[in-house]
């Protein structure tokens, strides 16, 4: 028991002390041919795309199935550097694989000239903040972690938009992504399309490369981001929108995507 | 699909036959090189038509084996094997040992139907476990007088030949 609230403490840690480094999930396979496969899922926070740094807590990790029914991954492993997962996919379509975190509120303030941060919303940080605290703002935080796999004929269910948070829309299919044609990405705020997302675009293999070749880019007044991958590959997507916000809990909101997919061969 | 002497005899009587009410079958010659390594395993390669729109319309031979590996023929799997069930059970067969084969096309689409004229590509895919993947290409019209397609031996696959007709 003390063991299990000591991992899970861990867990929190880790999450707020490695927000520098980048989430990412990338399955074994992105496209498959049989029914029944089973694809390993590697997640790890790291700095370098795709090369494991640490391994990460998969409590919240889920598989929507190509119906939208949503499974909890039981099968999962977590190790120092990565962590690792198990599904098996036993149906035709497109099978959406994602860890969120919900909602959270961090009120930042400012207490005798040092910076503090507990964990509340603009409601019930009044019961909390001590007196004297200045430059109180609070901050809801989302993100969402996230890739497509696909058996067999690819389907549409868990690939449209939830219109909630910061989601990706796409003028391919994710299973449609090829070298060589052009990709146009829209990133949405609740549904609809929203200009001045910030991302980074990257790519496997930036270990053995001098220049990691990454693209920085924010998003047109259509929300979209649209490149052409020169190569085939696995890629990553990180991106995150910050703005201003009016809400009756949050002085500011911060939604964050990560998005791994393969670009096939020609 | 089984490219043996005899088939080939059935299909030159048979165009032979029918020449007054059928079209003018256009032959595709392939190769499947001989690949000196400890571990060979025969590859799989699928044989297409299409469109000018990328869209496929003639699936003329398929050779695999497992499910599990018809994905690593990577365009023939996002353009027709995986939405196509049908189609591939009905097309594909065996794989073969390296040397010399010729298929034959009557020019029909896969539901049978003449194509009509215009710019076509014919594909050849090969993947080899444990070995590598090739993908080869050309243009060509409809209709054809006997245009001839030649193609240069790349990887997995060998010299391809084609008179469309």
């Amino acid at each position: 028991m003390f063991k299990k609230a000591a991992v899970l403490l861990t867990g929190l840690v880790v999450s707020a002390s490695i927000s520098a480094h980048t989430l990412w999930l990338v399955p074994s396979h992105y496209v498959l041919s049989k029914q029944d496969s089973w694809v390993s899922v590697d997640a790890s926070a790291a700095n370098m795309t795709f090369v494991p740094d640490k391994g990460i807590g998969l409590q919240s990790l889920k598989l929507y199935l190509p119906d939208g029914k949503v499974q909890d991954v039981s099968s999962v492993h977590q190790g120092k550097r990565k962590s690792m997962a198990d599904v098996q996919l036993a149906g035709d379509g497109t099978y959406r694989l994602e860890m969120a975190n919900p909602l959270r509120f961090f009120t930042s303030y400012e207490l005798n000239g040092e910076r503090k941060r507990l964990m509340a919303n603009k409601q019930e940080r009044t019961a909390q903040l001590p007196k004297g605290a200045t430059k109180v703002e609070t901050t809801q935080m989302r993100s969402r972690n996230f890739a497509y796999i696909t058996v067999n004929s690819p389907t549409d269910t868990v690939v449209k938009l939830q219109g909630e948070g910061l989601e990706i829309s796409s003028n391919v299919h994710p299973a449609d992504v090829v070298a060589e044609e052009n990709l146009q990405l829209v990133f949405n705020l609740d549904g609809k399309p929203q200009a001045g997302v910030k991302g980074v675009l990257s790519y496997e293999g930036e270990l053995y490369r001098n220049d990691a070749g990454r693209i920085e880019f924010e998003t047109n007044a259509d929300g979209r981001f649209s490149f052409t991958p020169a190569t085939a590959g696995r890629y990553l997507i990180e991106a995150s929108y910050s703005a201003d916000s009016n809400s009756a809990l949050a002085d500011k909101v911060r939604e964050s995507v990560t998005y791994t997919f393969e670009v096939a061969l020609p | 699909m089984k490219l043996t002497g005899a088939c080939l005899l059935v299909c030159i009587t048979a165009l032979f036959c029918q020449s007054e009410v059928t079209a003018a079958q256009s032959d595709i010659a392939l190769e499947l090189p001989a690949i000196e390594t400890s571990q060979y395993h025969r590859p799989y390669v699928a044989v297409w038509v299409e469109d000018a729109q990328q869209q496929p319309v003639k699936l003329i031979a398929l050779w695999v084996e497992k499910p599990d590996w018809l994905k690593d023929l990577r365009r023939f799997w996002r353009k027709i094997g995986r939405s196509n069930t049908a189609l591939v059970d009905a097309v594909s067969g065996a794989t073969q040992k390296p040397g010399s084969y010729t298929l034959h096309w009557d020019g029909k689409d896969d539901n049978g139907a003449a194509l009509a004229a215009g710019q076509y590509t014919l594909f050849v895919e090969a993947a080899r476990e444990q070995g590598g993947r090739s993908l080869v290409k050309h243009e060509f019209n409809l209709p054809s007088e006997g245009a001839v397609i030649d193609i240069a031996a790349e990887g997995e696959l060998g010299a391809v030949k084609a008179t469309i007709r």
